[in-house]
């Protein structure tokens, strides 16, 4: 058959007029669409089977309690858990992607000596090395837990010492603890009862004590509302946060805080505006009218203020002895709604003797940033490397969700808890706890298990406080010790009963001085991975919304 | 009966901390992208703004202002514009969806989209090596050249839908459909709900006096409400916010 031009031409057009009626080319577009969206460079959600777990986060002190859902094995995304007696449910923004956080690219996978790779029996060896040749130092950054015990334990075994490194929030209570001769743990703020709290630069609405306790209290009595009844002043020089959410922020010069307190206290006194008698303090109201930038009149007027509506709490950034005080003022130590004492069991560790230590081994809960102060060797635990240390040793540390561990009570509650962190992963390279490393080398030393039960025996035996799950669970209503580890072991949070206000007799003898070092509240001071999760790029990189904090960034 | 999905966001409860950004990233398979990324070259389905009313000294007072898709109902500016079809609006949730495999990259809609709330995808999706296997199973990744936005958490709308449907229900239960960014909020400053059902609190507060939307004199009906007692924050509902976030910088 001859094929001629105009049968060419008629094929031509019939083609491409029937193109348009047929669905292959379309079919053809949405294939070819398909296709360029996944380029098998182009990673891939995991498939497998999808469960959700209960766990704690173990990255800061506050053991929020977790929704993990978990997707072949991996941990995909990350809620809170509303059971929670003091969380309820919130997480801080870090804690939403701390699950990608064992993949970080900084990651420490080997032992490292000196920079250099070494093995565990390497560091072990050396370890034993060092404590034969004189004592060595334990400084642990969370006390309380089951671990602690084993370190402090190694500590006295030794002829060593134990140190705890504390949070701002802690140390914001030394000088009460001081005063009051407690211990620092078993002091904590009754917020959800006081009615003005003053803040001399606390964050309080970004990342100040627990997630959640404080945002939620705020957001249900003070947020928006012209006459709250939670009154917040934040005293600060610059507006933050908690500034703009607070009922009046006074901004006042860097460094004046333990003056404005003190002023604030004089007139307190002279005014008769407390029935509270306490040395009277130095400082004169015009001098701190000079020092601060307020005006004589505005101080007044805010004595008055955080004097109106008790009870009154005052909470300082950092310990600052001038700011502490004015509660004692107020009558908030020891009283509903203010500084108050619960039921914790930590013990304070003993004086350190002056002696020099020939080594100081470092646990994974204290901050990256510590620095031993001497010429010693340094071990230091930690799962991720966060650049710039100079310890002699860096030991690989479990990572997020990896390390069974009891969590106590956080900082600032006002009532005792304890819950137990199961781990849903397991490292692919070997780890150890600083506690796991002692054990090998002193098997004299209590294990997790031990001090585990140990501690829910006692709580047994007290009889007291309700377990927080799914449903709540009177202790009492429980049949055994047994029982109780077991549902604390399946997510359970115990929270013990308010402990009595009264019962915290300080005494002042003269008014204290104030420390003058300003230590500016960043909003990832409370977390413990020297790294932060990729995604925080998007608040600080990918957006406005907050300041470069001085983390590594993968 | 159709459903008209959105969000009512009380401002004088945001607190600016960001976990609703970091969530939504977290849920949606957003990666982290190179430090040379910005806030404006970012991928930011949720972007916080933070805002001022303008004064100096201790009369200064600052907000902070959420802002994702709205999902417009009314001639929804981003529909209209795209050449391929690729944002469409479902007429059973009122959600807008952005169908990246239509996607061109032309970038009309994040022209055409009053709120800014469309980022262009520049970079192919990377993770650290291992990290993949974190990624949330109920979502795909997408390639770079494409445009992405909130689809309110579409792939847990799915995963109540078919609760729903194994259960032998019609209508979903609304504590099963939470978007990320709602969940994710420690002050509870986000209610998310069925607008169209008067009994759905979030619909009753989007009703509220205090509720208002944002540039709302464009009449493309967004279904994101704000709340705001302050007045300087509401006179901000007629200005764009990332506007005036820029002017808050400089200043």
């Amino acid at each position: 058959m001859k094929v001629s031009r105009r049968d060419l031409l008629l094929g031509t057009a019939g083609l491409t007029a029937g193109i348009f009626f047929t669905p292959v080319p379309w079919k053809l577009l949405d294939d070819v669409s398909i296709w360029t969206q996944n380029w098998p460079w182009i990673p891939q959600p995991p498939r497998g089977p999808v469960s959700t777990k209960l766990a704690s986060c173990t990255l800061c002190a506050s053991g929020c309690a977790l929704r993990v859902r978990m997707a072949a094995g991996f941990p995909v995304g990350i809620s809170g858990s509303a059971s929670h007696p003091l969380t309820k449910g919130a997480l801080c923004p870090l804690g939403f992607a701390a699950h990608q956080l064992n993949w970080h690219p900084v990651r420490l996978r080997e032992v490292r000596h000196k920079g250099r790779s070494a093995s565990w029996d390497e560091a072990r060896a050396a370890f034993e090395k060092a404590c034969s040749e004189g004592p060595v130092g334990i400084v642990d950054g969370r006390s309380g837990r089951a671990a602690s015990a084993a370190l402090r334990s190694f500590a006295a075994n030794r002829n060593g010492t134990y140190e705890i490194a504390l949070g701002a929030e802690e140390r914001a209570l030394a000088p009460l603890a001081q005063w009051s001769s407690l211990p620092i743990h078993s002091l904590g703020y009754d917020l959800e009862n006081t009615r003005t709290i003053v803040s001399f630069g606390a964050p309080l609405l970004d990342g100040w004590g627990i997630p959640g306790r404080f945002t939620r209290l705020w957001s249900e009595r003070a947020a928006g509302q012209s006459d709250p009844q939670l009154r917040i002043i934040q005293i600060e020089p610059a507006l933050s946060r908690t500034g703009s959410g607070a009922w009046r922020w006074v901004p006042i010069c860097q460094g004046t805080e333990a003056l404005l307190a003190a002023s604030l206290a004089r007139i307190l006194i002279e005014e008769r505006l407390v029935s509270i008698t306490a040395p009277l303090p130095p400082a004169s109201v015009a001098e701190a009218a000079i020092q601060t930038g307020l005006t004589p009149t505005a101080i007044r007027e805010l004595a008055h203020t955080i004097a109106e509506r008790r009870p009154t709490l005052v909470l300082s950034s950092d310990e600052n002895p001038a700011v502490a005080a004015l509660n004692l003022l107020l009558g908030s130590v020891g009283a509903p709604g203010g500084i108050v004492k619960r039921a914790d069991r930590r013990t304070v560790p003993d004086a350190a003797p002056a002696q020099p230590l020939r080594a100081v081994l470092l646990d994974s809960t204290v901050p990256w940033e510590y620095r031993p102060q001497g010429s010693m060797e340094v071990f230091r635990f930690a799962a991720w490397d966060g650049g710039g240390n100079s310890a002699d040793w860096l030991l690989p540390a479990p990572g997020f969700l990896e390390e069974p561990t009891d969590l106590p009570t956080p900082p600032t509650s006002a009532v005792a808890t304890y819950a137990i962190a199961p781990n849903i992963l397991t490292a692919p390279f070997p780890v150890k706890t600083a506690a796991e490393f002692l054990l090998q080398i002193d098997s004299t030393l209590p294990t997790l298990d031990q001090t585990v039960h140990a501690r829910c025996e006692e709580i047994f035996r007290m009889r007291r406080g309700t377990i927080h799950a799914d449903k709540r669970t009177p202790v009492t209503s429980l049949a055994s010790a047994g029982k109780l580890e077991e549902s604390l072991r399946a997510g359970g949070v115990w929270l013990d009963e308010p402990a009595s206000s009264h019962g915290l007799p300080c005494a002042l003898k003269e008014w204290p001085a104030g420390d003058p070092r300003h230590r500016s509240g960043n909003w990832a001071n409370t977390w413990a991975p020297p790294v932060m999760p990729p995604l925080a790029a998007k608040l600080y990189q990918e957006s406005s919304l907050r300041e470069t904090p001085q983390r590594s960034q993968s | 009966m159709s459903a008209r999905y959105g969000m009512v966001i009380d401002l004088d409860r945001c607190t600016g901390c960001g976990a609703c950004m970091v969530a939504c990233a977290a849920e949606n398979n957003v990666p982290a992208l190179p430090a040379r990324a910005t806030d404006r070259t970012g991928l930011t389905p949720m972007l916080v703004h933070k805002v001022s009313n303008g004064v100096e000294g201790a009369g200064r007072r600052e907000a902070f202002i959420p802002v994702a898709c709205m999902h417009c109902a009314n001639e929804t500016p981003c529909v209209s514009v795209c050449p391929q079809q690729a944002v469409e609006v479902d007429k059973s949730t009122g959600i807008v969806m952005q169908i990246p495999q239509r996607c061109l990259g032309c970038r009309y809609c994040m022209t055409a989209c009053p709120y800014h709330a469309r980022y262009f995808n520049w970079w192919d999706p990377a993770w650290p090596p291992g990290m993949e296997k974190t990624l949330n199973p109920g979502v795909a990744t997408r390639m770079r050249g494409v445009v992405e936005k909130c689809n309110l958490c579409h792939a847990r709308l799915h995963s109540a839908m078919e609760k729903a449907a194994a259960s032998g229900k019609k209508d979903i239960d609304m504590a099963d459909y939470v978007p990320a960014c709602v969940e994710a909020c420690p002050t509870g400053a986000i209610q998310f709900g069925d607008l169209a059902n008067p009994d759905d609190p979030a619909s009753q507060a989007a009703h509220s006096p205090e509720a208002f939307r944002l540039l709302a004199r464009l009449g493309t009906d967004p279904k994101t409400y704000y709340k705001s007692r302050q007045a300087w924050v509401r006179a901000l509902a007629e200005r764009s916010p990332a506007g005036h976030a820029a002017e808050a910088q400089n200043v």
